[in-house]
């Protein structure tokens, strides 16, 4: 069987309006790790609880739903990781969320956001290079040593460092081992596909697509053309949007060829969601269901 | 693994290009730095322009939503006048580093670099 899930975001307008209705829903919630901490006053190089964890957990306990962790900041392709400290935090951090929560996998982006001790927070892309590949891969096996299983979600990135078909065997390649596997996000499909020229088809099917665990469905906005010199537009990976068409079909058409798949999993972002978007969204839901089903 | 020291270098060449004034002309003019491997220089190469600049962009709002999240101060700032407080974050956003994760440490960054400009 595979789970339908829903993404938690630690937002209280948004849990108001949404977690009655998708609750009885679905299945599973996806939640992100590092939306339920914060630092400890008396040692800030700790993370603790913020009050989200407890709330969180309760929902989940309350209904008799599993969790999957998706976490933001993990930076897989940072070249000094533990820079003061950094992983270590991490680690400690998911091992003590992973103990309450009891995450059946753990999945963070392909690419780095944290870049000579910058946090830059949107995936960038890293070079695809073979060192680079096995550096992320051993950073999953410590990640693989608190969590059942890890894994590494397609990212959207506006700009590539090499050719975006060759992404698939990088990813692969990282991938390689146990317990390693793919969140094939197909809104970060297309919207590569569509931005940096691309044939989607062609990228999933050089995929490892035995390696997906986990699919992420969303829908996303276009940049202004105020934004680019040209006004040239592109698409944006920010899931203030219903789900497009073409996401549901690819969905529809890859379901069967993922024989591993665990859980289909709806995004969407605090703060795009007002009284009159959640009908729509259980709708989302509903019809997420009948496709996985 | 540790990756070459090479990758550091590369690492640190993106991060700056990115709060550049030109993102897009700063990784043009990093690809033809001959202290980076070949591969490296080639990967740059690859990134188009658009999407450099747009990345950029985002890089930039997710940091200010992290400064309106974290301080009450700053949002209080941007409603009052919202073209005077984003010329300001834009300085502040190209001269300090973002090195905080949570919204509160942007915040404490945000301050200490107002409490400078005021003088």
């Amino acid at each position: 069987m595979v789970d339908v899930a829903f993404t938690l975001q630690a937002d209280r307008a948004f849990l108001d309006l949404v977690v009655e209705g998708v609750t009885p829903l679905v299945d599973r919630f996806e939640v992100t790790p590092e939306t339920l901490w914060t630092v400890d006053r008396d040692a800030p190089d700790r993370f603790v609880p913020n009050g989200y964890f407890a709330r969180f957990l309760e929902l989940g306990r309350a209904h008799g739903k599993r969790f999957a962790a998706h976490g933001v900041g993990w930076s897989p392709g940072s070249a000094d990781p533990d820079r003061d400290g950094r992983r270590a935090r991490w680690l400690d951090a998911t091992a003590r969320t992973h103990a309450e929560f009891g995450f059946d996998w753990w999945t963070d982006h392909l690419g780095v956001t944290d870049l000579d001790g910058e946090n830059l927070m949107l995936p960038l892309a890293v070079p695809m290079t073979d060192a680079m590949a096995a550096h992320v891969r051993d950073g999953l096996r410590a990640m693989a040593g608190v969590v059942p299983a890890v894994g590494l979600e397609n990212s959207a990135f506006y700009y590539a460092l090499g050719d975006p078909l060759d992404e698939p065997a990088f990813l692969a390649a990282a991938l390689d081992g146990p317990r390693a596997h793919l969140l094939l996000d197909l809104h970060n499909l297309v919207v590569n596909a569509d931005n940096l020229g691309f044939d989607a088809d062609a990228w999933l099917a050089r995929a490892p697509l035995e390696k997906v665990i986990e699919i992420h469905v969303s829908g996303g906005d276009v940049s202004e053309p105020a934004w680019l010199p040209d006004g040239r537009t592109l698409r944006l990976d920010s899931h203030d949007r219903a789900v497009p068409e073409e996401v549901w079909r690819r969905l529809a058409e890859v379901r069967p060829r993922c024989p591993n798949l665990r859980a289909v999993t709806l995004e969407r972002m605090e703060g795009t969601v007002g009284p009159d978007d959640v009908a729509p969204l259980l709708e989302e839901v509903r019809r997420l269901r009948e496709v996985v089903a | 693994m540790t990756l070459p020291a090479e990758y550091a270098a590369f690492e640190r060449t993106v991060a700056r290009a990115l709060r550049a004034a030109d993102p897009a002309a700063a990784l043009r003019t990093a690809s033809d730095d001959a202290t980076l491997p070949d591969d490296l220089r080639a990967a740059l190469r690859r990134a188009a322009p658009d999407g450099v600049r747009l990345a950029a962009l985002l890089v930039a709002r997710l940091r200010f939503e992290r400064l309106m999240r974290g301080s009450d101060r700053a949002a209080a700032r941007f409603e009052r006048d919202p073209r005077g407080f984003a010329d300001a974050f834009r300085r502040y956003h190209a001269e300090v580093a973002p090195t905080a994760f949570l919204p509160r440490d942007e915040a404490g960054l945000f301050e200490e670099w107002w409490s400078e400009a005021e003088r």
